[in-house]
This record gives structure tokens, sequence and C-alpha cells, in this order.
């Protein structure tokens, strides 16, 4: 009984979301119609077979999968590394006062600076080519991950730390078994915002200054006046930015079964 | 205890004299980076005194930049306020608009602002119009985010307290929903400050002829990062500013309900 009850409140929330994007598009398609927005604006079917068109057409050098695939790699690998060195300095700067006392000012300074801020000063320092864009992504996912690391890793709870001191625990295993695990959840939703900021700092990168990715294809579709291309990059944007956010959502659900945090 | 804060305090000290002075010796005195790539602190000082009353070499003076992002910035963030808040409020609180509304905004918020800085320019020009619609979009995403978690997250039973002692819906929304959400609320409007600030320097990089964004970016394309440096220091200063701001406004609206009571 229970399950059916179910079932009919996931297909009401199918149902619900097919006709949410349908009216929608209508909306969209009327603007486009009815108004003076049409003479530049494509409309949401064109748009959608010009997205699946470029499956296999180019532009310029590249497929649409291929300069999405530009832009994830450059994501990943800055990502990959920022998880890293965030996990690592936030953990040492919660765990050692003197680190903390070390490095904080200095963080302190840099952190109101918007990552977008950084794009020039990147591009004078690592060249125009992929190198800036690898130090952007780096720096903006660790500028928002390290603060939920150490967060996470203070807010142990002190009673236990003291408890599991007082029977003769070592600092390895408190840090194993107490302050790791109630850390874990802080470390997850700075992941996940880890993993917007560098998705946005790759398009905004990209944007500024490359010859491939999903943010080339927005700027150069402003450049030629090709709203249409400029869509179909938006459309991209928005379809690997929801899958990177839900996949993480996964593996945190996955792993941190016992802490389930409502999102 | 208090020797010991004072022991970490002189360490956070010597840190930041000790960054300042490498920076100074790897630039100024031992000359292992090129003036163009990072110039010394005191020439970055020099620099700031400098454009504050000089437009060269970008067109106008610091104090222009600051005012045009910030009129631009901040006019894009009342409007993401205004429409954004209610806009969460009403998803969380009418079922059939959240079944809705709900999927487009959840594709749309995987979206980020910058990306729709191009089209706005298309559609509106590069003037202010476009950045302001821009910086809407961007912001709003958290104003709504937050609003409707604020909203869902009335417990049930005050819900049912309410009705019991017979409160139409319109009371329930006003005297229950909202003030459990307003702690959420303020939080949305505190992280919607930071990213109307972000986009409106970066969308000034894309395309502008006039604020920081567009300041530090001209100044890349003649080798000047000392201005570059001046102008990111600047709007880091102002965006803690701004939100040194909202933090007082926020601390009067809550200290102003306690009163109430």
């Amino acid at each position: 009984m229970k399950n059916k009850a179910k079932q009919k409140q996931i297909a009401i929330k199918i149902l619900a979301t097919i006709f949410s994007f349908l009216i929608f598009g209508l909306l969209w398609e009327m603007l486009v119609r009815f108004s003076d927005v049409g003479r530049v604006m494509p409309g949401p079917l064109e748009t959608l077979q010009s997205f699946f068109e470029h499956f296999t057409e180019k532009y310029s050098a590249y497929t649409l999968p291929e300069h999405v695939w530009r832009s994830l790699r450059r994501v990943l690998t800055g990502y990959f590394f920022a998880a890293i060195a965030a996990i690592a300095l936030g953990i040492l700067m919660a765990s050692y006062k003197t680190i903390d006392a070390i490095v904080s000012p200095l963080f302190n300074m840099v952190r109101p600076i918007p990552p977008v801020a950084w794009i020039p000063l990147a591009i004078l320092w690592f060249g125009i080519n992929d190198g800036s864009k690898y130090f952007l992504i780096f720096w903006a996912s660790f500028l928002s991950m390290v603060q939920n690391v150490y967060a996470g890793t203070k807010s142990a709870d002190p009673k236990l730390i003291g408890a599991a001191k007082m029977l003769g625990a070592n600092d390895g295993h408190i840090f194993l078994t107490i302050v790791l695990p109630s850390a874990v959840p802080y470390i997850f939703s700075g992941l996940q915002l880890g993993i917007n900021s560098a998705w946005a700092m790759a398009i905004g990168s990209e944007m500024i200054r490359s010859t491939d990715g999903v943010g080339w294809l927005i700027i150069r579709g402003m450049d030629n006046n090709n709203l249409l291309q400029e869509l179909v990059g938006i459309l991209a944007v928005g379809i690997v930015g929801f899958a990177l956010a839900s996949v993480l959502r996964g593996v945190e659900a996955k792993l941190c079964r016992w802490n389930k945090r409502g999102t | 205890m208090d020797k010991k804060r004072l022991k970490y305090f002189v360490i956070s000290c010597t840190s930041v004299i000790v960054f300042l002075g490498i920076w100074y010796l790897c630039t100024a005195v031992l000359e292992l980076v090129r003036p163009t790539s990072l110039p010394d602190p005191v020439t970055v000082v020099k620099t700031f005194f400098y454009k504050l009353t000089h437009k060269a070499p970008d067109g106008a003076t610091l104090m222009q930049h600051m005012y045009s992002s910030l009129r631009v910035a901040l006019m894009g963030y009342a409007l993401s306020l205004i429409i954004g808040i209610p806009l969460g409020i009403l998803m969380a609180w009418s079922k059939p608009i959240d079944l809705l509304a709900s999927p487009v905004f959840d594709f749309v918020k995987a979206i980020p602002g910058l990306a729709w800085a191009p089209m706005m320019i298309i559609l509106m020009g590069i003037g202010i119009a476009s950045k302001g619609v821009t910086i809407f979009i961007s912001g709003m995403i958290p104003c709504v985010l937050n609003a409707y978690v604020g909203i869902k997250q009335t417990k049930e039973v005050h819900l049912w307290v309410a009705r019991t002692f017979g409160a139409t819906r319109r009371q329930m929304l006003f005297k229950v929903a909202i003030p459990t959400a307003l702690p959420y609320i303020i939080t949305g409007a505190r992280v919607s400050l930071g990213a109307c600030w972000m986009t409106i320097v970066a969308a000034e990089m894309v395309a502008s002829s006039s604020g920081l964004g567009y300041m530090i970016q001209q100044c890349r394309g003649i080798y000047r990062p000392d201005v570059i440096i001046v102008g990111m220091l600047t709007i880091g200063f102002l965006g803690s500013l701004l939100t040194a701001l909202l933090g007082c406004i926020e601390r009067a609206l809550v200290k102003g309900r306690d009163y109430e009571k």
C-alpha cells in the first residue's frame, strides 16, 4: 500500500517535471514569436535541434561534446589537485595552532578577492593557454573547500576527544576514529561547493581568453552575434553543471549514509 | 592563556611580514621576477595612491571605477532580493508552484550566472541593463534556494498548533513559516551578495567600458600588474565592506525582533 503511494508520488513528480519544461518552452517560444526579441533570439526547438546537430557538426575545430570534454578536463584536473590541497591544508590548520597562525592571516588577505578577479594576473603569470586556466580552477575550488574542511575538523566533539585521551588513545587514533568521521560531512559539502566554483571558473576563464571549451562557445557566439550558438553553450553548461553536482551528491549519499543531511 | 594568545599573534604578524619581505626581496632586490609579471609591494602602494587621482592608464580614477561597479552590483542585488526571496517563499509554500517551478529552477541553478552575460549583452547592449540582469540572475539563485529551504524547515507541529487556534493559511505563512525561515533568508542574502559582487567583476571583464573588472582586464593587455593588484585588493576590500554592512543590518533586524517581544 505504501509502495503504491510512493509510486504515485514519483509519477506526479515526473509529470510535473515534463510539464514544467513544456511551460517554460512555451513561454520562450511565445516571447520569440510575438516580440522583437525574436529577431535575434532563436526559439526552443531551434536551439534543441542545433544542440543535437552539433554532436556531429563542428564549431570551429571541435564538435559540441569535444568542447564540453575540453572544459571538463580542465575542471577535473584543477579540482582534483585543489581537493587534495584543501583537505590537507584544512586538516593541518585545524589540528596545529602554529600552522593556523601562520597561514590564516595570509589566507584572510586573499579570501575576499573573488576568484574571477585573479584572471588577469593568472594570464600574466601562466600565459593565455591552459596553464592559467588550471591555476584559476585550482584556486577557485581550493578557496571554497578549505574553509569547510577547517570547520569540519574543528567540529569534533572535545568531550569525545578528552574521553579518548583519558583512555589512552594516541593522536593518530583520535584523528582517525573521532576527528575524521565528524569532519567528513563538512568535507563533502565543501567538495560540492568546490565543484560548483570550479565549473563556474572554467566557464569564466574560457570566456575571457581561450580557443576552445564551452565558455569559448558562448563568448564566440557574442562576438558573432550568434545567439543560437550561445544558447546551445548555455544549455551544455547547465547540463554538465547539473550532472557534476548530481554525481557528487550520489557519492556522498553512498559514502556518508550514517549522516544524511537533508538537501 | 593570554601569553599563549600573544605567542600566536606574534607568529601571525611574523608570517605577514615574512611574506611581504619575500615578495619585496624577490622583486625589488634580487629581481627574480620581471616587473611586468609581478611588481614589488612598494610600487603597488604607490600605484594605489596614484590611481586615486589619476585617470591613466585605463581612462578613469579608482573612485570612478568603484562607483560604476558598485552602482550596477547593488542595483542587481536589490532586484534579486526583491524578486528572489518572495519567489523562494512562494515555491516552498504552494505545492503546485513547487512542482511546476522547481524542475526548471534546478536546471537554471546549475548554470553559473556569468554564462548569461554574453547573451544579455546581445539582447540589451553593453550598458547597465545587460549587466544588471546578469547580476540579478546570479544573485537571485541563492535567495530563492535559501528562502525555499527556510520555509521547508517549518515544523509541522507549529503549523498544526496555528491551525488549531484558527489561523488562516495566510497567518500561518506570515506568523509561523516566515519567522522560522528568517535566518535562512538572511544567509541567502549574504551568499547572494557575494555572488553579485563576483559576477559584476566577471561581467565587466567580458565586455564593458568602466568598472573595476574593466580596469584589471585593460591593465592585463598593457602589462601593468601593479594596477591589477591594486584593483584586486580594492575588489576584495569592497566585498568585505559590503558583507560587513550587511552584517550590521542583519544584527539590527534581529535585535528589532527581540525588542518586539
